[in-house]
């Protein structure tokens, strides 16, 4: 309901965009449509863990979503059954991207309204930062945070496209502002990693996928994902979090979104969707979904 | 109608347009062929077998290129030629073009996808409003799909069938019997065959596609003896490596699609079948598409595929 308000309002700032967006939206595979039920269910859980492990602490906690582009989480998120837990969520992007949903969010009625309460308190801040510059990024978070509340970090395929020395130093000082905290992390890798992977599932021998994602992207959007091929496995993919300066070990769980789809989504679920959409096959959802992780990295640091 | 044929096989290499008038002539022409083969089509050896094709039409040259071409050799397809690549008409046209011009050297077998209902979904219907701005073409198709093959027999030794078996069906003989002239049916004996695949399951079990069945060696052992075949040869699923010999060889997967949906990284295969049924496969990778120089085939458009971003 959130996306068709916000998605209404863009169509007056940008029609190219709206189309591109719409377009995207009506004519996608079943396959593109259980990769983004995955994701969105599965970081939202994630959220969900944490935050009812503060409430069972009774603990206020952050929620900073870092390139969070237009993301509308944080409506459901500071207005229902978690609300009072959350001290401050934060949506951090690239200045024009923010303007962008800044204006849309004051220009909708129905956007406004389930915003204004946690605007006017403060409790909402949306707020420009070039996440590559990780030490102006830091200084505009100690302004508008605490330091000392538990902290969730949110990366929802942000990280890949940023270099290996951008992305590790934004985790590193990260991790060492707050003093606990847990990072959430969606991401594709890049497969292909014939030593890393089990030796059982000889299909990985064949593994081109991500060196064609790459190619795909470079010449269809003219993207770039620096790390894909270098973080292309889960354990390579996990290895930042655990290279932190805090000295308490990291608690790290990460898995790929076919062993979610698999472990975590029931039965009855499952039969839910294929009601609601038909799936013809299976083995394209799994090289896609083997391709793409959830990490969350559980952090705390020692008592000085 | 001759040289009607190879003119549009020539236009469909040079990646002309077809008209709308030409395609239903083609249809016609093709149904009007198709009647008379058996649901389930004899076939000799020597015999180049081919999984899905699905609207690669650069890769379907290839795989022509690799395989000796059709004016010197025999093929069986096993069907699934339209819907996620961008030329599903364009693949299809061709298969049904050399059916017209060399009847006997190729066999063309229904796949799931050969429905009315499934290209909906999955892109041959939306190909076609694409090129001609109606759907006449996707309905002089789906004609054609109707009167394809179920299956196919090779020296009464190799059964060939798009997905697998049916609990409904204990002998080849049995399958000679459906009237398959219809859009294909969400179940039943038709259904299993386009849709059912082999896993390691004790017996016959729920298919997580929502339609045919999971089968396993047991099965297999028993509908190789029953009908006295050595092997069954079907396409359905993607393998990264082409093929899958499965249940000490009494089945094999065959995938004809190098790097399915332009995004899998998979290579394909064919399995040609020799005078004493000796196997033998042909692995062939993509074509690389590159804008507008073409590939000395026909030019095309880089696709853009979608990922989660």
């Amino acid at each position: 309901m959130y996306y068709s308000e916000y998605l209404k309002t863009l169509k007056q700032f940008s029609r190219r965009v709206f189309g591109k967006i719409n377009r995207n939206i009506t004519t996608s595979f079943p396959v593109m449509n259980y990769g983004t039920y995955l994701r969105t269910i599965s970081i939202d859980y994630h959220i969900e863990q944490f935050l009812l492990k503060c409430s069972k602490l009774n603990e206020k906690a952050q929620i900073i979503n870092l390139g969070c582009g237009s993301d509308l989480r944080m409506i459901n998120l500071l207005n229902y059954n978690y609300k009072d837990q959350i001290a401050k969520f934060i949506d951090v992007d690239f200045d024009e991207s923010i303007k962008l949903k800044d204006e849309i969010i004051s220009n909708n009625e129905s956007l406004k309204i389930s915003l204004d309460a946690s605007i006017s308190t403060n409790k909402y801040h949306i707020a420009p930062s070039d996440l590559k510059d990780a030490g102006k990024t830091i200084s505009m978070l100690t302004n508008v945070t605490n330091a000392k509340l538990p902290t969730l970090i949110i990366t929802e395929c942000v990280l890949c496209y940023m270099s290996q020395q951008d992305s590790q130093n934004l985790i590193d000082s990260i991790m060492n502002l707050y003093e606990s905290g847990t990072w959430i992390s969606y991401d594709p890798i890049g497969g292909g990693d014939d030593d890393m992977s089990d030796q059982k599932n000889k299909s990985h021998g064949n593994d081109r996928f991500g060196i064609i994602m790459q190619s795909n992207l470079r010449e269809s959007r003219n993207l770039e994902m620096p790390t894909l091929m270098t973080f292309n496995s889960k354990e390579k993919y996990s290895q930042r979090w655990n290279k932190s300066v805090i000295d308490n070990k990291v608690d790290i769980k990460i898995n790929d979104m076919w062993e979610i789809l698999n472990h975590n989504v029931s039965t009855a679920e499952k039969k839910r969707l294929r009601d609601l959409q038909f799936l013809d096959e299976l083995e394209e959802l799994k090289v896609m979904q083997t391709h793409y992780i959830l990490l969350s990295a559980e952090w705390k640091h020692a008592i000085k | 109608m001759g040289l009607e044929v190879e003119e549009v096989i020539e236009s469909i290499k040079q990646g002309k347009h077809v008209s709308e008038a030409t395609v239903y002539s083609l249809c016609l022409k093709s149904q009007e062929l198709l009647i008379n083969e058996a649901n389930v089509t004899r076939v000799d050896t020597p015999v180049t077998i081919c999984g899905d094709i699905h609207g690669q039409l650069h890769d379907l040259l290839t795989l022509f290129d690799k395989s000796g071409g059709v004016e010197k050799t025999r093929y069986i397809f096993l069907g699934d030629f339209v819907d996620r690549g961008f030329y599903s008409l364009e693949s299809f046209l061709l298969l049904l073009c050399y059916k017209l011009r060399y009847p006997d050297r190729i066999t063309l077998i229904r796949g799931n996808h050969e429905t009315r209902q499934i290209t909906k979904v999955y892109g041959f219907y939306d190909e076609i409003m694409r090129k001609y701005g109606n759907c006449n073409v996707w309905r002089y198709c789906c004609e054609v799909f109707d009167y394809l093959s179920l299956g196919a027999i090779i020296n009464d030794s190799i059964f060939c069938v798009h997905g697998g078996l049916s609990p409904e069906i204990n002998t080849i003989d049995e399958i000679r019997s459906i009237d398959r002239k219809q859009e294909a049916p969400h179940e039943g004996a038709m259904c299993d065959l386009l849709w059912s695949d082999p896993d390691d399951v004790d017996t016959w079990s729920l298919s997580p596609r929502g339609a045919g069945f999971l089968f396993g060696k047991g099965e297999v052992d028993k509908f190789l003896m029953k009908n006295n075949v050595e092997l069954i040869a079907r396409a359905h699923q993607l393998v990264m490596e082409g093929y899958k010999e499965m249940f000490d060889g009494g089945l094999v997967t065959v995938w004809s699609a190098p790097n399915y949906c332009y995004r899998c990284g998979n290579v394909a295969a064919v399995l040609r079948i020799e005078d004493d049924l000796e196997r033998n496969y042909t692995i062939f990778e993509a074509v690389q598409p590159q804008d507008g120089v073409g590939n000395t085939i026909i030019p095309t458009k880089k696709p853009q595929m979608d990922y989660f971003l």
